[in-house]
């Protein structure tokens, strides 16, 4: 079960494409104020410039330097998406872990719930959520949290009720270790890979719902985000201003989401061959 | 595999969701009503009105009486007043509901069927250069948004060349019938449709194809070979039959999904479904409407898992024996 993370990514092609291109949109974000040049929000000269040397990709309807929007827009998506995957893996150990291992009336009653949330379109729920609460960026993530633990769940509790079972944890518990010890020491490192293909899986869903929302016009006005940016490129796509406007955000959201498909993907059979299938809900 | 279990699950999806649209306009802080209608609706209504609504909605009762008088009022197909589009929830939605049916059948089932065809050829070729090109592209495909390749079509195919109609499902008033109504519609849908086939066609593709690398190593595919027959009696017989089961339990799930697809790729090219119905009505904060839309998806979605669950057997007979 312990695995040698670098040696796993490294060794396919299509791992090494995935870590490279998220790497790059990684330093995206955490350079953006050196990248960018001009402040994402605030107002260039006159809007609807073309592409030249001091707009990269022009300026949009207010006149904000779309380059700068579209560096600093990975910062949202990223910061959104770690933070679900971070919260949702937490929730899914604590729901699937606790499940199996206190059984009973428990299990299956959060069982129950898990089947539940799963068959629930997630989306119309956040958009009417989202119709009176109007969340800011951290009421989004919470949601969005909220709302996705559930595949993940499932398959700890799998994980968990055979490890429950194996040898070594058995071991444990006879040389009179307690329940809190067996969880720390033994079911949660042993669960490590699962959770790391969850966090993985959740980040992508994240970032793919953020920037649905955000398309929907359901963001923060304040924060710049790339589906914010195809929103609003949308509105003039009878000018040819979408060629550098539009398209650039597409296509960073897409890389993002593709790179993070290439990694997920490797990991997956490497960990758990049995999770084939579940994870891309 | 058709079981209690499962009624019993999708009895609490729904009752949860009946909850979320109750409870949510009743929590938030002022007037009840105002939470329920809409602040629009609310500056249109006279003192009367008010007052019968209130009585309509037993707000005056407690909370458990309440939820009693909405849940009676859903089961009899009341699901509340829009008056955004001065009719019933219920009316409004089903004018909507026959364009995403339209839209989201034919995608699933392009979706599918392509995506279990190119699952069997490339599970089949296993390893070889075909194999390993069509698993980066559909995997490089499936990290396109559905909405980025919606806005792309859109404007490749319909603002710069032309080709196809860039909004609504029909030509306005244009008095068509047969045939040439026909192609009318097939125009409009024709851009909405590849976006959506497009973009959920790598999740049965996928699916497929790694269950078809694990049934190709079956026994029975080693006895197949030993009879002598042809490659295509192997491939789609007996692989491909039984690499299509995963596909077949997941509908239900990826019909969720295609119809949460179908919402953003409404919006795009104004298809006049429910999806694009959502997006009028959030942004008109027509809560009943967009409240109606999540528990009739829901419902269709319940109901597409109950028949999958109901096909199963008659696909993999070894289910209806193994209990």
């Amino acid at each position: 079960m312990h695995i040698d993370l670098k040696k796993e990514l490294t060794k396919s092609g299509g791992g090494r494409f995935g870590v490279a291109l998220l790497l790059l949109i990684v330093l995206m974000a955490i350079f953006a104020p050196l990248l960018a040049g001009y402040d994402p929000t605030g107002q260039s000269r006159s809007a609807f410039q073309s592409p030249c040397l001091s707009h990269l990709l022009g300026t949009n309807h207010v006149g904000q330097d779309i380059w700068s929007q579209l560096v600093y827009g990975a910062r949202t998506s990223l910061l959104v998406g770690l933070s679900v995957a971070f919260l949702t893996t937490v929730l899914s150990a604590l729901m699937g872990a606790s499940a199996a291992l206190i059984g009973g009336l428990y299990e299956s009653i959060v069982m129950r719930v898990v089947d539940a949330l799963i068959v629930i379109p997630v989306i119309i729920v956040l958009i009417l959520v989202a119709a009176y609460l109007q969340p800011s960026l951290w009421i989004l993530i919470i949601l969005l949290s909220l709302l996705g633990w559930q595949g993940g769940a499932r398959i700890v509790r799998s994980q968990a009720l055979s490890l429950k079972e194996r040898m070594h944890v058995s071991a444990a518990r006879c040389f009179g270790g307690s329940r809190l010890y067996l969880i720390y020491r033994h079911i949660v490192p042993d669960l490590s890979p699962i959770l790391l293909v969850e966090f993985i899986y959740s980040m992508r869903r994240a970032i793919f719902m953020e920037a649905g929302l955000a398309f929907l016009g359901i963001a923060d006005p304040s924060i710049v985000s790339w589906g914010m940016m195809m929103r609003e490129a949308l509105d003039f796509s009878y000018l040819n201003v979408w060629l550098w406007w539009l398209l650039p955000a597409g296509i960073a959201l897409s890389l993002t989401i593709v790179s993070i498909t290439f990694i997920g993907y490797t990991l997956e059979p490497e960990m758990e061959p049995r999770l084939r299938g579940e994870v891309h809900a | 595999m058709f079981s209690r279990r499962n009624l019993v699950t999708y009895a609490i999806a729904l009752l949860l969701i009946l909850a979320l649209n109750f409870l949510l306009p009743r929590m938030m802080p002022g007037d009840p009503l105002m939470a329920i209608y809409g602040e629009e609706a609310l500056v249109q209504m006279t003192p009367e009105l008010k007052a019968g609504l209130v009585d309509r909605f037993a707000l005056d009762q407690p909370l458990w009486h309440q939820f009693g008088t909405y849940f009676t009022a859903v089961f009899q197909g009341d699901l509340g007043y829009s008056y955004y589009y001065n009719a019933p929830v219920f009316e409004v939605i089903l004018g909507r509901l026959p364009w995403t049916l339209l839209l989201v059948g034919l995608s699933l089932i392009l979706a599918t069927l392509l995506g279990i065809v190119l699952g069997i050829e490339s599970g089949w070729r296993r390893g070889s250069k075909s194999d390993r090109t069509m698993l980066a592209g559909l995997m490089a495909l499936n990290g396109f948004p559905d909405f980025f390749i919606g806005m792309v079509l859109l404007l490749v195919f319909g603002v710069t060349l032309g080709i196809f109609p860039l909004a609504g499902a029909l030509t306005p008033y244009s008095g068509l019938s047969g045939g040439a109504l026909l192609v009318d519609v097939l125009k409009h849908l024709a851009l909405p449709l590849a976006a959506l086939t497009l973009a959920h066609v790598a999740g049965g593709y996928l699916l497929t194809r790694n269950t078809m690398i694990t049934v190709l190593k079956e026994p029975y595919m080693l006895t197949a070979k030993a009879k002598g027959l042809s490659q295509r009696a192997m491939k789609y017989r007996h692989a491909g039959r039984n690499s299509m089961l995963p596909v077949i339990t997941r509908t239900g799930i990826w019909l969720g999904r295609v119809v949460t697809g179908a919402l953003f790729v409404e919006m795009i090219f104004s298809y006049p479904g429910l999806g694009y119905l959502t997006y009028e009505a959030l942004l008109a904060r027509d809560y009943p409407v967009i409240e109606g839309v999540l528990l009739v998806v829901a419902i269709f979605v319940l109901v597409a898992n109950f028949l999958a669950d109901l096909t199963y057997p008659k696909l993999d007979p070894r289910v209806s024996y193994a209990h």
